[in-house]
Order: C-alpha cells, then structure tokens, then sequence
C-alpha cells in the first residue's frame, strides 16, 4: 500500500522490541503479515495522548487499540490469517477471550499493581520516557486503571480482599499458561508452521512477563517451567525481531 | 444452569426466588442448595458436581479441554457482557424493561434506589473493561462476531464436541437461549442469532431433549 503506515508505541528493553503487551502485539502482527510499519518510539518528546498507545496513523486515519489496528491492516490486505480456516478463525476468537480474561489480570497486576515491581521496575521506566510533570501522574493513573479493572472484573464476593483476589488471579494466570503449552504443544506455531494472529497475541503477553526482571517474579518462574512457550517466543524475537532491534 | 444439570442427569427442582441474590453465596444467581450445602455460579458447580462423580468432560484429551475453556470465555466475555449491556446501558430497554423488571418484587422507593444501583455498577465494570464507549451498534457486531466463532465451532455436529454435550454446550444454550426468548425494545439481538441456522437449530435440540422429553416447561429462570 502507498500510504506509509506509522505505529507509535512503547519502547523496548530487556531484549524485546517493546515492554509493552498491546504495542508488541501490534508489531508481531504487522511482521507476520509483512506490514510496512515505521516505528516510532515513545520517548519524552512525543506529543500525542499516551493514553491510547498504541496507535496507528496513516494519511487519513488514526486508529488505536490492538484489535481495531489489526481489524484496519487485515483491510489493507494485510492478512496474516488467511491460510486458517473458520474454525481456526473462531478458535483464535476463542483463544484471545482467554488470554483476556485469564492472563491479562495477571499481567496488569504484575507490572501496575505489585508494589515492589512497579516502584522499582515500571513506574522508573515509564516516567523516564513521559516529560515533566506528566511523569509524576500518568504511571499512577495506569497504576489505579489496572488496580481498578482487576477489582472490578475479579473482585466479585466471595473474594472480598485483595490479597484473596490477587491469589484468584494467579491461580487463573497459571492455569491459563497451562492451556496455551498444550495447545501449543510441540509445533512451532499455534496453527502450523505459520504465524497468526493468535501467535501474535500470545506473544504480545507472554513476551514482556518472560522477559522483563521483575523483584516479585512467581508467575515469570511458572512461565519459565512451560519450555515450549518460552521457546515460542524466543523464535519469534530471533526470527522476526533480530534485524530491527538493531535500528531500535 | 438447567441445561447442564439436565444434561448430567440430575433430579433437579427449580424454585423462583426474589431474594436469590442474596441467598447466594457468592452473590450471584443460579446457584443450587444440595443437602446442607449451597453452591453457586457455574464454575464451582461444575467443580461441585464433579467431584460427587458427574462430568460431561471426561471424555476429552488435553487439547480439547483448552479448546473448551476458551470458548467459555468467549461466550462470558462476548455474551454475557453484550447482554448486561444491553439490559443496562441502552437506555431505552433499561427504561422500559430492565428497571421494571429488577426492582419489581420491591416496594417504592427501594425498586428504584436497587435498580439505579446496580445499573450504576454494571456502567463502571463496563468502563472498566474498555465497553464503556461502545455504540449499540458495535455490541451487535462484537455478538455476530462471537456467534459467527460459535457457529463455525460447531459446524454440522450436534455439540461442540461431537457427541456427548460438555459444560460448554450448556453454557451457550443458557446464553442464546436467553437472548432468543428474552422480550427486549429490541430484536437486533435476538436477529443476529437467528442469523446462525445451526445455532437455533443446536437451541432447539437441547430445548427438546433436555427439557421437554422431562415433562419440565420450557421457561427459563432468569436473576431478577
């Protein structure tokens, strides 16, 4: 397509392209299906509303939110699932409610939520790269965003604390990393040798737990024991991410 | 709820309560009293009825026991947030019917203060989750979408896995079932189902299998 197609998202770290679940979801996607993405990484002298990262611009349109990005490169013709079937279709459809539901509580509690890490590892990275004084405000808005939907998807009676909450969390986070290892098993992508839309969401969230060096680390050291998810996403980055993190 | 215990063989007797909600353990309705023992919401019943030795997924190898904890999800994240949104935040059924409807065993003023409350509740968890922006229009197509999945899973078998009904099969009954026979302002809903042949024809055989060979009525107990 002519139009040049701009992503704007969180930077990187740690190994991976971005630390970020949904911006890194968005870049899988747009390698599998072999989008001409120019990347433009957040740093302190961006202007736009970080709210929404990320984003997506092209000459007409703006688009946010992983899924309408996607929605919006597959009617570019970018299409990395057209080798699927329906019901691989509605399997990925499936898959993707999953991780939402399941994992990305988890996820969301791990960076945002858990004190140690988001003193010492979250809010230090992300103020860096947010100019003064939003710094001060923006990473404790995200903070009490996730708090906020953990709470109010989870933390439904009986689970009245949240330290009983958190514990529902990630008994649900462990079980669901559990179900994605046997899906996967040992093939090297989640429908065959190619990679989707699933292999992309999948690696969005499991990517920055796997990789990024947390102190409070328990659901990292259960995703470390699923040697085939680790391995899934350690062929993503050599495969599809060695060259570009070169050029950061 | 019914449909799974019907499909697991159990006697079950089916008792309409105003008060359900709070009888509940955990809040929510159905839930079911055995005994001495209270247990609600489907997972735990589920886990409940296991372990007395009844299971509809047996039957399945690793993989599909993900497959199926999946589709679940989609159903709750997709059908379920779809239907409180509708009953909630569309304002013309929330006026017409919803309020009526969930503050009806109450007296005045209490009908309204609850109803007011729990609409309010429902418009923060859907903030929360990223649904409080959406357009009727976009919840309709996030339903098509999610019965386009369901009806692609089920193809031409008569479950979703093959012969034997699961807990998922249960759960999409109860689901679309609802949505089918449930009066709202409007039909949008009820259509995009009907869209699905073989998803009204996978209702239709469950209602008729399940329910009516028991001599049990067909209507569906719904939290009021």
């Amino acid at each position: 397509m002519a139009a040049p197609l701009e992503l704007s998202c969180w930077g990187g770290g740690w190994g991976l392209p971005s630390v970020h679940s949904e911006s890194l979801v968005v870049m899988a996607y747009a390698k599998f299906s072999g989008a001409p993405l120019k990347v433009n990484v957040i740093d302190k002298t961006w202007r736009g509303s970080r709210g929404d990262v990320p984003i997506l611009t092209t000459e007409d349109n703006i688009v946010s939110q992983p899924a309408k990005i996607l929605n919006f490169l597959r009617k570019q013709k970018y299409n990395a699932d057209y080798e699927l079937s329906a019901k691989q279709g509605a399997d990925t459809l499936a898959y993707i409610a999953l991780i939402e539901e399941k994992l990305l509580p988890a996820v969301l509690h791990t960076f945002w939520v858990e004190s140690d890490n988001y003193f010492s590892v979250t809010k230090p990275w992300f103020a860096s790269r947010i100019p003064f004084p939003l710094s001060l405000i923006l990473p404790g808005r995200i903070s009490k965003g996730a708090l906020n939907r953990i709470l109010l998807t989870r933390g439904e009676p009986p689970l009245y604390h949240l330290r009983e909450v958190e514990a529902q969390i990630y008994r649900d986070a462990k079980e669901c990393l559990n179900l994605l290892s046997n899906r996967l098993g040992t093939s090297q992508f989640f429908f065959g040798d190619t990679p989707s839309t699933l292999d992309a969401y999948v690696f969005g969230f499991l990517a920055p737990l796997y990789k990024v060096r947390f102190p409070k680390v328990q659901l990292q050291e259960h995703l470390k024991q699923l040697s085939n998810l680790c391995r899934f996403c350690d062929d993503i980055l050599n495969s599809y991410f060695r060259l570009s993190l070169g050029d950061g | 709820m019914m449909a799974f215990l019907q499909m697991c063989n159990l006697p079950i007797k089916v008792v309409c309560r105003a008060n359900a909600e709070y009888m509940s353990p955990s809040g929510k309705v159905p839930f079911i009293h055995v005994g001495n023992q209270v247990v609600s919401e489907l997972g735990p019943i589920v886990q409940f009825v296991k372990a007395k030795g009844h299971s509809l997924s047996d039957g399945l190898d690793e993989v599909q026991k993900a497959e199926m904890k999946a589709y679940m999800e989609l159903v709750n994240n997709m059908l379920l947030t779809a239907e409180l949104y509708l009953q909630w935040c569309d304002e013309a059924t929330v006026g017409e019917i919803t309020h009526a409807r969930y503050g009806s065993p109450y007296p005045w003023p209490l009908n309204h203060i609850l109803a007011y409350q729990k609409q309010w509740e429902v418009k923060r968890k859907m903030k929360a989750i990223g649904w409080g922006n959406k357009t009727l229009d976009q919840v309709l197509e996030d339903v098509d979408q999610c019965c386009q999945a369901l009806s692609q899973r089920l193809g031409t078998q008569p479950y979703f896995f093959n012969k034997q009904p699961t807990e998922l099969d249960a759960l999409v009954f109860g689901h679309l079932y609802t949505i089918l026979t449930t009066q709202l302002t409007n039909d949008e809903l009820s259509e995009k189902v009907k869209n699905y042949s073989n998803l009204l024809a996978f209702c239709r055989r469950i209602e008729q299998h399940y329910f009516e060979d028991r001599g049990k009525g067909s209507s569906s107990i719904k939290s009021s």
